[in-house]
């Protein structure tokens, strides 16, 4: 029920609106919704509103579940 | 019952407009689907409406787009762009110069394409009639291809290749529509007659069409169905720039509906297919094979996704609005 | 690469889901991702995905689509709303008939679009159609607050948010649903956090992964739930780390709760709903479209023969609709299934009715 893309902030406005980027677009978005917003954060844009920072990792629960994958392809290949 | 913007966006709508408009014409009227008519004479002949707004974008204004639009719809039935017939309705209170620069743009192509002005007509319309200027453009040439080029040629097999990426103008108008910034974003709009004027010799050429209004995905769809066969298409292989990408992303559209103007999908006999590739690439280096003919599954295009699935791609029903969802 | 993991995934579900599965994606845009990615060929016959009432432009009741055209309607009003439901069909027409007719309906792609309308025309009111789940609440709670502090006096919001997790409680809860994991929604979940869906495998013995919206995070989603229904291990499982933080987004929830109540929603062809939407507190009762222009929500049944109940809940397939792709398409849509891009029968419609 929701479409939201990446966006990286390439100018903060004042304390409710940034420039953000996605790929070769610039958008103004809201950021009422984010404390401690930096340029360079990428966040998703939801409805002209950041949501939230993206992180890099992919957290615990999605790499032990490639474990439990790897592991079944593995049995599979022996 | 009205007339609704939906009828006017080139998907099943504005099929089903047009087939109630023919409807009336009965036995007096178009008989194939194609965009250019082929006449006695060995003459061909279209007319395309362009209101086009903004008026001026990136990459061209509406009299670049009128003379390329429709002498594309020429090029594409293997018809030789001679003559336009050019109608122009403007709204009281454009400046001048506006009309001006946008008639010396349609020269521009018009001269490249050595197309001649033979007929026109100037209308002008009280302020709030119209918005800023239409032009309808009818253009006029010579059947040069041994076999018409139709629909009705293509037979499982066939390889389809598509000119160039896909969705360039109509991302770019959507993003001007919808205030998004488009530093790098430019229409395709272009003459494709120097594309396809070589195919004309080029026996196993079978079809082409310019992927305008509905984008690509429509237009194989209209193959699909009115010739009755299967298409498969391979996701991975569709160029597609990144900008366009972007825009389709942000406003939640379907890059596949997304128009084109100067854009090509061809379809060609798999023998000379390698041949075809390597003469467009000439003029069009991102020109590319994406798919083919089947026997299978007649009437429908089968999508090869990026993940090695399957789906159907059917064509843009209705209006294109930007979604949240 | 990418179908190289894919084929991996796959690979794992073949082995994992060794008895007939049902998993069913609560959230509209992962159905739409679903079909768009071509990921159904790829699953294994004996799993099977059903779409669940995650399209808010599909659950706004019909009553409220009638209010919405009430308000559109009144004359010196400009009626601002997410594209999504321009389309939708009431019981006389949608707001792009009304638009078609002169009405002043426009498309915003943001709630601060449609109060920058208000202060832009401070001689008419505008009035804003708030669709949208938890994900995009708060938007319209920070637009509230902005427009309090501005003291505008021309901007209102129609406000029909719906929340997810009460209309999970009912699927879970629902005999005649067997469902045995939900592919949870990865925005909503973005404000929510985890806390809120921990009641379905602790009560009602479900998996539940919380999955990002690219083809192969909702691979993984699925095989993440296959793998907890073979192990008997039902948790709330986090795939989606990326963007989803275990408490949510604290600051979007506050904001939520500091402009809004909960309160009893209908969700069209669902029926009443307790505590599953939003209203504006009393103190912003004056940016309350429905009270400052006396709207009254009618009680309004599905029109005749139009399955979007049964669909919306998961019970029947769209293709189990005796109007599907007959009477209802996306050109002609009776119910909002087909009208809403992403509810599951314009999905299926657009990306795979056709059988290949």
């Amino acid at each position: 029920m929701c479409l939201a893309v990446p966006h990286r902030i390439e100018e903060i406005l004042d304390s409710k609106r940034a420039i953000a980027a996605a790929g070769p677009l610039r958008v103004e978005v809201r950021t009422d919704l984010i404390d401690d917003l930096n340029v360079g954060d990428i966040v998703l844009v939801h409805a002209g509103f950041a949501i939230e920072k993206c992180e890099e990792e992919d957290g615990q629960e999605l790499e032990e579940l490639w474990e439990e994958v790897l592991r079944l392809a593995g049995k599979r290949d022996a | 019952m009205f007339v609704e913007l939906k009828h006017g966006s080139g998907g099943r709508p504005t099929q089903q407009l047009i087939g109630e408009i023919l409807s009336i014409y009965g036995d007096n009227s178009i008989k194939d689907l194609e965009d250019c008519a082929l006449i006695e004479g060995g003459l061909g002949v279209t007319i395309d409406g362009f209101t086009v707004s903004p008026r001026f974008f990136p990459g061209g204004d509406i009299g670049k787009l009128a003379v390329c639009g429709s002498t594309n719809d020429l090029a594409v039935r293997g018809v030789k762009p001679m003559y336009l017939a050019m109608s122009i309705l403007i709204e009281e209170g454009l400046p001048k110069e506006e009309l001006i620069k946008v008639v010396k743009s349609a020269y521009g192509v018009s001269k490249e394409l050595d197309v001649k002005l033979v007929a026109g007509d100037t209308k002008v319309l009280p302020r709030g009639q119209a918005d800023g200027m239409y032009i309808t453009c009818c253009a006029l040439g010579k059947a040069v291809t041994g076999r018409p080029w139709g629909i009705n040629n293509l037979s499982s097999g066939d390889i389809l290749l598509i000119t160039g990426p896909i969705g360039k103008h109509g991302a770019l108008i959507s993003a001007l529509h919808y205030g998004l910034d488009v530093d790098q974003l430019a229409s395709d709009c272009a003459p494709l007659w120097p594309l396809m004027q070589p195919l004309t010799e080029v026996a196993g050429v079978k079809c082409a069409r310019d992927c305008t209004r509905g984008g690509l995905g429509t237009v194989l769809c209209e193959w699909a169905e009115g010739a009755g066969i299967g298409i498969e298409i391979e996701e991975d292989l569709i160029p597609l720039d990144p900008e366009v990408a972007s825009v389709a992303d942000v406003l939640g559209f379907d890059v596949l509906h997304l128009a084109c103007e100067g854009t090509a999908v061809i379809a060609v006999a798999p023998d000379c297919a390698e041949y075809v590739l390597s003469s467009l690439r000439v003029l069009a280096p991102n020109c590319t094979a994406i798919g083919k003919v089947t026997e299978d599954h007649p009437g429908i295009v089968g999508l090869k996704t990026e993940i090695g699935g399957i789906r159907v791609m059917d064509m843009l029903a209705g209006e294109m609005v930007p979604r949240i969802c | 690469m990418l179908k190289d993991k894919i084929k991996l995934l796959c690979d794992a579900l073949n082995n994992l889901a060794d008895e007939p599965l049902t998993f069913m994606e609560v959230c509209g845009t992962h159905t739409v991702a679903i079909y768009r990615s071509g990921l159904r060929s790829l699953l294994p016959k004996n799993v099977s995905l059903v779409s669940g009432p995650g399209c808010p432009v599909c659950v706004t009741d019909q009553g409220e689509v009638d209010a919405a055209i009430q308000l559109a309607n009144k004359g010196d009003l400009i009626f601002a709303t997410y594209g999504d439901m321009l389309r939708v069909p009431g019981t006389k027409g949608s707001l792009q008939d009304l638009r078609a007719r002169g009405a002043d309906v426009r498309v915003v792609k943001s709630c601060d679009e449609a109060l920058n309308l208000a202060l832009k025309n401070p001689t008419k009111e505008v009035a804003f159609l708030g669709v949208g789940f938890e994900t995009t609440a708060p938007s319209t709670a920070a637009v509230i607050l902005e427009a309090a502090e501005r003291e505008v006096e021309n901007f209102s919001v129609l406000c029909f948010h719906k929340l997810v997790p009460p209309a999970l409680r009912l699927l879970a809860g629902s005999k005649e649903l067997k469902v045995d994991g939900f592919i949870l929604p990865g925005h909503v979940s973005v404000v929510l956090g985890v806390a809120p869906y921990m009641f379905l495998p602790r009560d009602f013995k479900v998996a539940c992964a919380i999955a990002g919206f690219e083809a192969l995070d909702i691979m993984e989603g699925i095989v993440e739930l296959a793998r907890q229904v073979r192990y008997r291990d039902f948790k709330v499982s986090l795939l989606y780390a990326r963007a989803v933080k275990p408490e949510g987004n604290p600051l979007a929830q506050k904001l939520v709760r500091r402009v809004f109540d909960e309160a009893d929603a209908r969700w069209r062809g669902l029926g009443e709903i307790k505590k599953s939407g939003l209203r504006l507190k009393a103190e912003f009762s004056r940016f309350d479209a429905a009270a400052k222009f006396d709207l009254r929500i009618e009680e309004v049944p599905l029109p005749s023969g139009c399955k979007c109940g049964e669909v919306l809940m998961g019970k029947i397939t769209p293709q189990q609709c005796p109007l599907f792709a007959k009477r209802c398409n996306p050109d002609d849509p009776v119910g909002p299934c087909m009208v809403s891009s992403e509810g599951s029968c314009a999905a299926c419609y657009k990306y795979s009715h056709k059988v290949m």
